[in-house]
């Protein structure tokens, strides 16, 4: 059975535009969430996690006719950027790109710019429907995007599953490589902040107007973000054939359903539980493996407790010596993309020998005051295996787990 | 309408509302409307006609009108002209 190999990784995220800075904030501690400005909203929260503008413009865009660039959605100009950069760093050359599978995650689309063009219609800017507004929306637009401007030709899927999306593009990537579908596979998540799902998180009350604090007792909600990120993964004998850094291993992923709510987690994690379990199964490991824990840690009230409880359970009198921190304090809650950024930053954790830590945690909810929840700024630690989960609503969970390179 | 003045307007709605990244004033009376001339699609032959009609309160009914009226720059304006009498 082949190994897989991650030897790529691309980033844009309020904590900056490639993978260094990307780096260098998450060792810090430093919060990318402030003030909302991508568009006017008076609701209970103000704050967002943002790509300023203006977004650097990926260099793959000039292999794009100038027509197709110019209607590029953000979300699709960001993951423009990811995948340079990942393909960069891998070194990958024509002819294997030209093989490469494609996942793509993401949730939004091109909604932000249908928005705009709903309100240049209405407020009679616009005196009937303008098609070019509209052209980004779906999310398949992305993968055309990666794909024109690339030259890849192999297999290619969207995935949309809410806030597990990207995981599962990653998760899929590693499927096809392990199995020989593809030699190559670039796993990429993008979303950009829209109003729909701002003013929807809004409006049920999950954002927290002061800043998400995931595990603490005060907190009150998540902080919504944006940005991509993209990993190259590829077969690890091929990689090592050319000389290529293995930065970490893929060794095994799981996805499960809830069937419980649309939008709250089953309280018991029964569907967290068995991503968690399959994941490490898949993985041939027994949870005593795990050096680190990524967490989905949104800062909800319900899903942190439901996290805690499904880790109780697999890790039990171990956890307290697991280290297990929520990266999403310092990126908000990217969504769609939220799977690949924090597979992203748990690559970087194994191969840069540091745990990300939970920045605005303060005070830790006292159920969980054995925990180690990394509070406030990161450390090093070499760790040989972790794990990064993803629960999306409707009860879309991915686990993913992670191995140290070399 | 003053003729230099509807060439004007005619490159001003082909930037704003097709959103090219070039002034104006640097499209040539003669470029070419599509084609490697101002780097247009399919796409934006659609928002195009929607524009001029919405604009200039002229009608263009089929594909057969739209390649004559969109050909140039210059056709363009001779279209409209034409057309508002």
């Amino acid at each position: 059975m082949r190994q897989v190999a991650v030897t790529g990784l691309g980033a844009i995220t309020a904590l900056g535009g490639d993978v260094a800075a990307f780096a260098a904030a998450l060792a810090d501690g430093r919060c990318g969430v402030g003030p909302l400005t991508r568009f006017a909203y008076t609701g209970r929260c103000a704050l967002a996690a943002e790509v300023p503008e203006p977004a650097p413009r990926g260099s793959a865009c000039d292999a794009l006719p100038r027509a197709t660039e110019r209607r590029l959605s953000r979300p699709d100009r960001f993951a423009l950027v990811a995948v340079e950069q990942a393909v960069g760093q891998a070194g990958l050359d024509v002819p294997a790109l030209r093989t490469a599978a494609l996942f793509v995650g993401a949730t939004v689309g091109g909604m932000a710019e249908s928005e705009e063009a709903y309100r240049r219609r209405q407020t009679g800017e616009d005196r009937r429907w303008r098609m070019s507004r509209l052209v980004g929306t779906p999310l398949s637009t992305t993968a055309a995007a990666i794909a024109q401007a690339f030259a890849v030709h192999g297999p290619r899927a969207t995935f949309s599953t809410a806030c597990s999306s990207s995981a599962l593009a990653v998760a899929e990537a590693a499927t096809a490589v392990r199995s020989g579908r593809a030699d190559v596979a670039l796993a990429v998540g993008t979303d950009a902040l829209c109003r729909v799902t701002y003013a929807g998180f809004d409006a049920l009350q999950a954002l927290d107007p002061r800043g998400c604090r995931p595990f603490d007792r005060d907190r009150g909600g998540l902080s919504l973000g944006e940005g991509a990120a993209a990993l190259v993964l590829e077969d690890a004998a091929g990689a090592r054939a050319r000389g290529a850094r293995i930065l970490a291993r893929v060794l095994g992923h799981a996805s499960s359903s809830d069937a419980h709510h649309v939008t709250a987690p089953d309280p018991e994690g029964r569907g967290a539980l068995a991503a968690l379990r399959g994941a490490l199964a898949s993985a041939a490991l027994s949870p005593d493996a795990v050096d680190y824990v990524n967490a989905h840690g949104t800062g909800t009230r319900q899903n942190d407790e439901m996290e805690v409880r499904v880790m109780r359970t697999v890790f039990g009198a171990r956890l307290p010596h697991l280290p297990v921190s929520s990266t999403k304090a310092q990126l908000g809650h990217c969504l769609g993309a939220a799977g690949a950024i924090e597979a992203v930053a748990t690559v970087l954790a194994l191969d840069g020998a540091f745990l990300p830590p939970t920045a605005t945690l303060r005070v830790p909810d006292p159920a969980w005051s054995d925990l180690d929840l990394v509070p406030v700024a990161g450390r090093r630690q070499t760790s040989e295996v972790a794990v990064t989960s993803s629960y999306g609503f409707g009860g879309h969970n991915v686990t993913l787990v992670l191995g140290r390179g070399g | 309408m003053d003729r230099n003045a509807l060439f004007a307007e005619v490159k001003q709605l082909l930037v704003t509302g097709l959103r090219l990244d070039r002034p104006a004033g640097e499209i040539p009376d003669d470029s070419p409307i599509f084609g490697d001339g101002l780097g247009l699609d399919s796409i934006d032959a659609l928002e195009l006609v929607v524009l001029v009609e919405d604009r200039f309160r002229v009608s263009i009914p089929d594909e057969e009108v739209g390649k004559r009226a969109f050909a140039s720059v210059r056709s363009l304006v001779d279209f409209i002209e034409t057309e508002r009498g």
